[in-house]
């Protein structure tokens, strides 16, 4: 009886190690085992077999905007150190050109091929704000082609600066293998057979090359993406822009061509881009050709926008009323507004966005709105739009209460039904970095 | 709280000085963005080539640096005139801003997202207005506080390496085309903070950096005197920046070859 109960005792001790060391490998299993660890050792850095080889590359290496993040501002390009802010400290980004020393010189391109589809390099796994859960779907076609571009650029001995984050997501190896079993599920996506080609081209561009969702899309813990979540719209970690859920119902208003030349030129008659957007079509989206830009149009409306709806409620949770406004509104909005905007908010043509029924005015979170009345912005130029329209900055012509009541005001009017925006987001944004 | 009567007597006033606050202002801006004009006839420059109106485009300039980019706007005293400044100058100092070369967080903001062609035709819109060269605030300054300003402006100090502003930026402190800009019909804070932002690297120009040089080579005391002074000068009205060629600058200047380069100053197109 006795030592019965002793067997039973160590066993009731064993059992939750074992259970605990059963879901640690579950979850390894589940971020893909060993083999994303496993960084090929043998391999070859082949020429690039042709001119068209390396055109290719450098189209994808465009619209995949690869330029943007791996260049700081008015550095050469891809020679990397642009800094992402997170709330775990800042990372940045590796130089892509091929010096031997501090880039991709001595890359094998079988190394690269693993790097972009496990995010796994010969220095350990990467830091998930390189989307390679999205570059997995890559085709071997498209990766060469990337890898052959990358290596024709002139070499820049350009060490990225040290990443500065706490502990634990300093320590890369254990934090990243512990997110990776957290959070990562490799997926590959084959070409849907019951959908025409463009569509099948469009998510091909829209969930790999383009990584949309990770703007797009609401983050769960830890900056993971969860399913559930894609494209519901989010905050961009870092850079504090809001981006719009993409779906059937948020791009209703706009038909699949619209859609396409508004990922060109950056302007439509439904709105500009502003912020974030106006970076991604500047430096990257005005180049895609028309069909490229089709195929993402007719992906994007077909997205069922199935939980979003608890998504953008988490959103709302940021817009803390304080009572009634203390300024007017309507009368801001008449003196400063509606010259270009109308009094009846619907703006004119391409040059000044409607605010009427525009779901990024009434969107779950104002930062957009707030952001573009305090410090103005422009449309990006693009050969659609070579000279773009700006909007005003208010900063220092308007008081943080008043900006707080114009907002509330077209957040409300022609039927958005949006709720108001409070003082305290507005202090909060006026200290946003701008640069 | 209780409202005065005489509040009450004067609300219909204000409501209509508020209503006809933007529509007055709705007269200038009716012009359509292809409507031409022309550079006015005191233009110093060859060529008058109609510049298209770019006011529509440009509003989130206009909000600080006036309309036609004539400088320190009601409630932003401190921004400096753009209009007839030359056009090399305006673009270099556009791509400065695009390409962090000199760090305004609001101005990088803005300008982050043009590309070479854009800026260009804004850098010659503003550059083919009526130039605003002329005093925008006077403050006192003793004898010996002038005496030391219009020598360090005139003649430089040889002791301390610097050479005079009027080598460079002309006898008229009004600008040399094509990159060289006026010091006359700016506010002192804006001066100062260029100067400081010259010694901080917050403002540089392409190597080799001269204003950089001399910022650094300036007494802090001198750099005020001179701001002020400067403040208080005034050109012609509608003066314009001298010919390119006028002066010959004592030390070699980054900025000033970059601004000679033809793939830098891109032409205004048609």
């Amino acid at each position: 009886m006795n030592r019965r109960g002793i067997r039973w005792g160590r066993l009731a001790l064993l059992l939750p190690l074992l259970a605990i060391l059963l879901v640690g490998v579950l979850m390894f299993r589940a971020q893909g085992g060993f083999a994303p660890f496993k960084v090929p050792e043998e391999g070859s850095r082949p020429a690039a077999l042709d001119d068209a080889q390396v055109e290719h590359g450098a189209y994808l290496a465009r619209i995949g905007n690869c330029v943007t993040c791996h260049t700081t501002r008015g550095g050469t390009p891809y020679s990397g150190g642009r800094v992402f802010q997170s709330e775990y400290g800042s990372i940045h980004a590796g130089n892509l050109t091929p010096d031997p020393e501090t880039g991709l010189g001595d890359w094998t391109l079988e190394e690269f091929r693993h790097a972009m589809r496990h995010g796994v390099s010969r220095t350990g796994p990467l830091y998930p704000v390189f989307p390679f859960a999205n570059f997995a779907h890559l085709t071997d076609h498209d990766l060469d082609a990337l890898f052959a571009f990358l290596g024709t650029l002139p070499p820049v001995k350009a060490a990225a600066p040290e990443n500065v984050l706490t502990f634990p997501a300093s320590w890369r190896h254990g934090a990243v293998l512990a997110w990776r079993m957290l959070f990562h599920r490799p997926r590959t996506q084959a070409d849907d057979p019951s959908k025409p080609a463009q569509w099948n081209r469009g998510r091909y561009l829209v969930d790999g090359l383009g990584h949309c969702d990770m703007c797009h899309s609401g983050r769960g813990a830890m900056q993971s993406l969860p399913v559930e979540q894609y494209m519901a719209g989010g905050h961009i970690t870092g850079l504090g822009w809001y981006a719009p859920p993409l779906d059937r119902i948020s791009l209703e208003r706009w038909d699949t061509a619209e859609l396409a030349d508004y990922l060109r030129s950056g302007v439509s008659r439904h709105g500009s881009a502003y912020g974030s957007m106006a970076e991604v079509i500047y430096t990257s989206l005005q180049y895609l050709d028309e069909g490229d830009a089709l195929a993402i149009a007719t992906y994007i409306k077909t997205i069922e926008p199935s939980l979003s709806r608890r998504a953008r409620a988490r959103n709302r949770g940021d817009l803390v009323t304080t009572g009634p406004a203390s300024a007017n509104g309507l009368l801001i909005y008449q003196n400063h507004c509606a010259q270009c905007h109308g009094d009846d908010g619907r703006g004119r043509g391409l040059d000044y966005p409607p605010l009427a029924g525009n779901p990024l005015v009434a969107s779950a979170s104002a930062v957009n709105s707030v952001r573009l009345v305090l410090f103005g912005g422009a449309a990006p130029t693009t050969e659609g739009n070579p000279r773009p329209y700006s909007m005003p900055p208010y900063v220092g012509r308007l008081a943080d209460d008043e900006i707080a009541a114009v907002v509330s005001y077209i957040r409300a009017a022609w039927g958005n039904g949006a709720p108001p925006v409070s003082l305290d987001e507005v202090r909060a944004l006026r200290r946003i970095p701008l640069d | 709280m209780p409202t005065s009567p005489s509040f009450l007597h004067r609300l219909p006033v204000l409501i209509l000085l508020m209503l006809a606050a933007p529509a007055s202002a709705q007269v200038g801006a009716t012009a359509s963005g292809t409507d031409a004009i022309e550079i006015p006839a005191a233009d110093a420059q060859p060529a008058a080539v109609p510049v298209p109106d770019l006011r529509e485009q440009l509003a989130a300039c206009a909000i600080c640096h006036g309309e036609h980019g004539e400088g320190a706007t009601e409630g932003g005293e401190y921004f400096p005139h753009l209009a007839g400044k030359p056009a090399g100058y305006l673009l270099a100092q556009m791509q400065a801003f695009r390409d962090g070369r000199r760090l305004y967080p609001r101005m990088v903001y803005l300008m982050q997202y043009m590309d070479d062609g854009w800026l260009g035709e804004i850098a010659h819109w503003y550059a083919a207005q009526p130039a605003h060269t002329q005093r925008v605030e006077s403050t006192a300054l003793d004898a010996a506080a002038r005496a030391r300003a219009e020598t360090l402006v005139y003649s430089g100090d040889p002791e301390r390496g610097l050479p005079a502003c009027a080598a460079c930026h002309g006898d008229r402190l009004t600008g040399v085309e094509p990159g060289i800009p006026a010091l006359v019909g700016l506010p002192t804070d804006y001066l100062i903070a260029q100067l400081g932002g010259w010694i901080t690297g917050a403002r540089s120009s392409k190597a080799p950096d001269c204003m950089a040089d001399i910022a650094r080579r300036i007494d802090p005391v001198d750099i005020r005197l001179v701001s002020t002074w400067l403040a208080g000068q005034s050109a012609a009205p509608g003066e314009r920046p001298l010919p390119a060629g006028s002066v010959e600058p004592p030390m070699p200047c980054g900025s000033l070859t970059a601004a000679h380069d033809p793939a830098v100053t891109t032409e205004a197109s048609p």
